[in-house]
This record gives structure tokens, C-alpha cells and sequence, in this order.
């Protein structure tokens, strides 16, 4: 009998050890096809980012006021938006976590660029997504910036002054209302003239309150971002474009050099050296009001120069 | 029913018969550990092989995700690079905004763009583009790079340049207005000139 289970055993040896390694390549296999998988998945979101990144060049404005688009992804998604207000310019950066296989794939690959200022939430998600844009003077151009919303996250804007009903009218998106929406829930309420909304926006005195903190805005354009983004986010993308204004002031003084070689004096030096000198400290919103006292002087001065700077 | 060693069908002593039928004591040792060593050999060489296959598998789905991934990453490049040039004449380092006249766009200014060459050490990596560069397209003649001593008696702005300096290799282009301030007796007014903004992206 013992024979017989010792031929029993070389059998099972040879099995077990089939079945080990079988079980051994399966497993790498596994491994390697989830890697696969996750490796295209990060592809995936990193070429959304990027590609989102890219439609936003056509949205610098030249000199329009305002203009809108809206692009689609095909899977849910979340667009992750990030600042780092260091460097020269800072780094606005995007990150993707689409829907896939019943969850959401991890946003840790970011696609930087330096030139953007996206105000948003901080996570804006869904499929269809609205986007506008609008220049920020101080007094030249800064930069165009970019605000992004979902289909979803639906506005409702109560009692705006007039030129803002109006030109929200104009740009007609979708998700923006500004009449007849003070009583739908789902919408996000921004009121002008009252308390107690979602975004309590004081236009006289460029304050916006929202989650219970305060941005300061002194144009348009800022009182936008400050509506549509994170109170954290906005505080960062303004400081990069109090960094980028603090390097056009440069460029401009020393454009005054050329200018003034041919004839040409506009008598702006003192004004950009201490416009540089505010915007290379500046630290927080509320510094604002004092920068855009100045640059409403300088924008007096340049546009009364004989050859104007800008 | 006996068999040809003397026992009956049904009834052969298990313990004293091996596999080939040798009896007990009697097997050929060789021939049975080859017959083990052929299986043991036989089996590392469909390991090796399943192994190799799946290395293999891998290097060569490897190979093309990489080269797809790459050409993708080009492509993308492109794409930026070619949406950017349309738009980069209007962005504040090189747009005229409302220094000549009234707002022009496509109006990049000469003055500024000199100023920003000199400082582009600040924008390295600032619109992700290897060179950029300005080139008047009318009176035609042999390219004369400015500089501060020369300018504006030249011909190409070089704004920024890849490490080997030159523009090369895959480069866009879009016509813009070269715009400076100019004297003549005393008097000022607009110089502007045809020019061509060109970018070069890098490929990956």
C-alpha cells in the first residue's frame, strides 16, 4: 500500500507544482494587466488635462470684452484645479480623475502652465463644461483670465448691477441665469443686494464672501474669479498676476528707455517703479485697492502722454 | 485467467510489480531517472518558454505604448504651439494694445519685444515654446539679428532661442504687425512693418 501512495504523490507533486506556478503567472499576469490598465487610465487623464489646457489659448481675448465656450469629455470627470503662486509666475495646474469601471481614477498626474489663470473650484465636476473669459487690466493688461463652471453648478445672479446682467446676458451660457431664478433651490444664488446667498458679492466696495471668507476684487474681471473659485484659489491666482504685472512694470520701464530716445517721454517712470514695488510685495486681495489707486493714476498719465505706453 | 508470471488476473502482488512490469528489485535505476529527469526538463522548458513569451509579450506592448505615447506627446506640442502663434502677438509682452492708434490685433511691438528679448531669462519656460522669433518679411534681404547696438536698423528679433540658437526643426508661423516708434526732423510717428511671429515646440 505504501507504494501505491508514493506513486500517488509523484502525481500530486507534479500538479501542486503546475498549479503553484500556473497560480505564480496568473498572478504576475493580473498584475501586469492592472498595470496596464492603470498606466492607460493616467494617460488618459494626463492628455484630457493637457488637451484642456490647450483649447484655452484660443479664449486670449485680444481686445473683445468677454468670450465663452464650452468643451465636453465623454466619461464623467473631475477637473482638479491646483496653483502654486511660486517662481516668477507661478503654475496653474490641472489634473483629470475620469469615471471609469465605477471609480474615479487617481488625479495625481498634474499638467502645469505657466502663461493660465483658471478660477474655478477647486474640483468642478461633470461632462459638459462652460468656460469665459475676460481681461484684467492694471492698467495694461495682465492677462486674460479663464473661469471655468459645470453643467451642473448652475448660478443664479440676483440683483446685478446692469452692465453685469447685461453682459452675462450677452455671453449666454448656459448655466448662468440672471432673471427669474431667485426661487430653484439647485441653483447657485449670487446676490448683489442681499444676505444670507451662496455668494454675497458688496460690488461698491469690492468685497465677495463666500464659505464665510472674504475675497477682495477691483474689477470685473476679479469679481468673476471670485464668484467662480475657491476663496484659497483665488487668493493664489491673484498673487501670480501680481507677479506677471510685476514683471510687465519692468518691461515697460524699460520700454520708457526706447521711447524716450526718440522723442517720446511719458513721464511714467516714478508711477511703474512704485507699481513694481507694490506688486512684488503683495501678499494678500485686500492689498488691491491701494495697487488699483495707483494704476488708475498711471492710466490718467499714459493716456494723456503724447506717445502712450500701452 | 493467469497471468504469465503465475498469478491470477486481478490478483498480481502490487508491491513486487513496478510500472514497466519489472518485478520488485529488478527495475533499471537509469531508466527510471531519466524518465523523471525528461519530465522535470520538460516542464522548466515550458516555464522558460511560457516565461520568455510573457517577457516578450510585454517588451514588444511596451515598445508600442511608448512610441504612442511619444507621438502623442509631439502631437499635443503641435497642437499648443499651433493655437498659441495665432494668439501670442496679442498676449501683454508682445501685443501693441493702444500705443499706435487705436487697439490693433496681430500688432506685436517692436520696443517691448526688444525689452523682453533681453530679459527672457524671466519667461523661460513661461508659453512652453523653444524659440520664438520676429522676422520682418518686407523689404527682403539677408537676415541681420537685432541687438541693442543695432536695432532698429535689423531685420529678426530672436525673443528666445533654443540652446543650439537657432529656429529649427518643427516651427509655426503667422503674419503680424511690427510696430516701433520712429523720428524724422523732429517728429514722431508709427513705424510698422509686415512680419512673420515664428515658434518652434519641442518634440518629444
Amino acid at each position: 500500500m505504501e507504494k501505491l501512495n508514493s506513486k500517488g504523490i509523484e502525481m500530486s507533486f507534479t500538479w501542486i507544482f503546475a498549479i503553484i506556478v500556473g497560480i505564480f503567472v496568473l498572478v504576475f499576469a493580473f498584475i501586469l494587466i492592472s498595470k496596464i490598465v492603470d498606466t492607460g487610465s493616467r494617460q488618459s487623464d494626463a492628455k484630457v488635462a493637457k488637451e484642456i489646457g490647450i483649447l484655452l489659448n484660443p479664449l486670449e481675448t485680444g481686445f473683445e470684452d468677454g468670450k465663452t465656450a464650452s468643451f465636453t469629455i465623454p466619461a464623467n470627470s473631475r477637473i482638479v484645479n491646483r496653483c502654486y503662486p511660486d517662481g516668477n509666475f507661478g503654475r496653474q495646474v490641472i489634473a483629470v480623475s475620469q469615471f471609469s469601471f465605477g471609480k474615479w481614477s487617481n488625479s495625481d498626474i498634474e499638467v502645469g502652465f505657466s502663461n493660465k489663470y483658471i478660477f474655478s473650484n477647486n474640483i468642478t465636476e461633470g461632462k459638459t463644461f462652460y468656460i469665459f473669459s475676460k481681461p484684467f487690466n492694471l492698467p495694461f493688461k495682465v492677462s486674460d483670465l479663464i473661469y471655468i463652471t459645470s453643467e451642473k453648478d448652475k448660478y443664479c445672479f440676483i440683483d446685478a448691477p446692469e452692465d453685469v446682467e447685461d453682459e452675462l446676458s450677452k455671453l449666454n451660457q448656459r448655466n448662468i441665469f440672471v432673471e427669474d431664478c431667485e426661487d430653484d433651490d439647485e441653483k447657485i444664488k449670487v446676490c448683489f443686494n442681499s444676505n444670507g446667498c451662496d455668494v454675497d458679492v458688496r460690488y461698491e466696495s469690492g468685497t465677495v464672501f463666500k464659505n464665510n471668507e472674504a475675497m477682495y476684487f477691483q474689477t470685473d474681471a476679479l469679481m468673476y474669479a471670485a464668484i467662480f473659485s475657491d476663496p484659497w484659489l483665488y487668493e493664489c491666482q491673484v498673487q501670480r498676476l501680481m507677479n506677471r504685472a510685476e514683471l510687465l512694470s519692468e518691461l515697460y520701464i524699460d520700454k520708457l528707455g526706447f521711447s524716450a530716445s526718440r522723442g517720446c517721454d511719458s513721464n511714467l517712470n516714478s508711477q511703474l517703479i512704485l507699481l513694481s514695488s507694490l506688486t512684488s510685495r503683495f501678499n494678500r486681495s485686500s492689498e488691491l485697492a491701494s495697487i488699483k489707486t495707483l494704476a488708475n493714476n498711471i492710466e490718467d498719465v499714459n493716456n494723456a502722454a503724447v506717445c502712450s505706453l500701452w | 485467467m493467469v497471468n504469465q508470471k503465475g498469478y491470477q488476473k486481478g490478483h498480481e502482488n502490487p508491491l513486487l510489480i513496478n510500472k514497466r512490469g519489472d518485478p520488485k528489485g529488478h527495475e533499471n535505476p537509469l531508466l527510471v531517472n531519466k524518465r523523471g529527469q525528461l519530465k522535470i526538463q520538460q516542464m522548466a522548458f515550458v516555464l522558460l518558454a511560457i516565461t520568455l513569451f510573457f517577457v516578450l509579450a510585454g517588451m514588444f506592448a511596451l515598445i508600442f505604448l511608448m512610441a504612442g505615447l511619444r507621438n502623442e506627446a509631439t502631437a499635443l506640442e503641435e497642437k499648443n504651439a499651433l493655437l498659441l502663434v495665432t494668439k501670442l502677438a496679442n498676449s501683454p509682452e508682445f501685443s501693441c494694445g493702444g500705443a499706435y492708434g487705436s487697439d490693433r490685433v496681430n500688432c506685436v511691438d517692436a520696443d517691448k519685444v526688444m525689452v523682453l528679448s533681453k530679459n527672457i531669462d524671466k519667461y523661460s519656460k513661461f508659453w512652453g515654446l523653444e524659440n520664438i522669433e520676429i522676422r520682418k518679411i518686407y523689404p527682403k534681404g539677408d537676415t541681420l539679428v537685432c541687438t541693442l547696438s543695432n536695432y532698429p536698423d535689423c531685420n529678426s528679433i530672436k525673443i528666445k532661442s533654443s540652446s543650439s540658437g537657432d529656429v529649427s526643426g518643427y516651427y509655426l508661423e503667422n503674419f503680424v504687425t511690427l510696430c516701433r516708434k520712429a523720428q524724422d526732423n523732429g517728429i514722431t510717428y508709427n513705424n510698422c512693418d509686415v512680419a512673420k511671429l515664428l515658434v518652434s515646440y519641442e518634440q518629444k
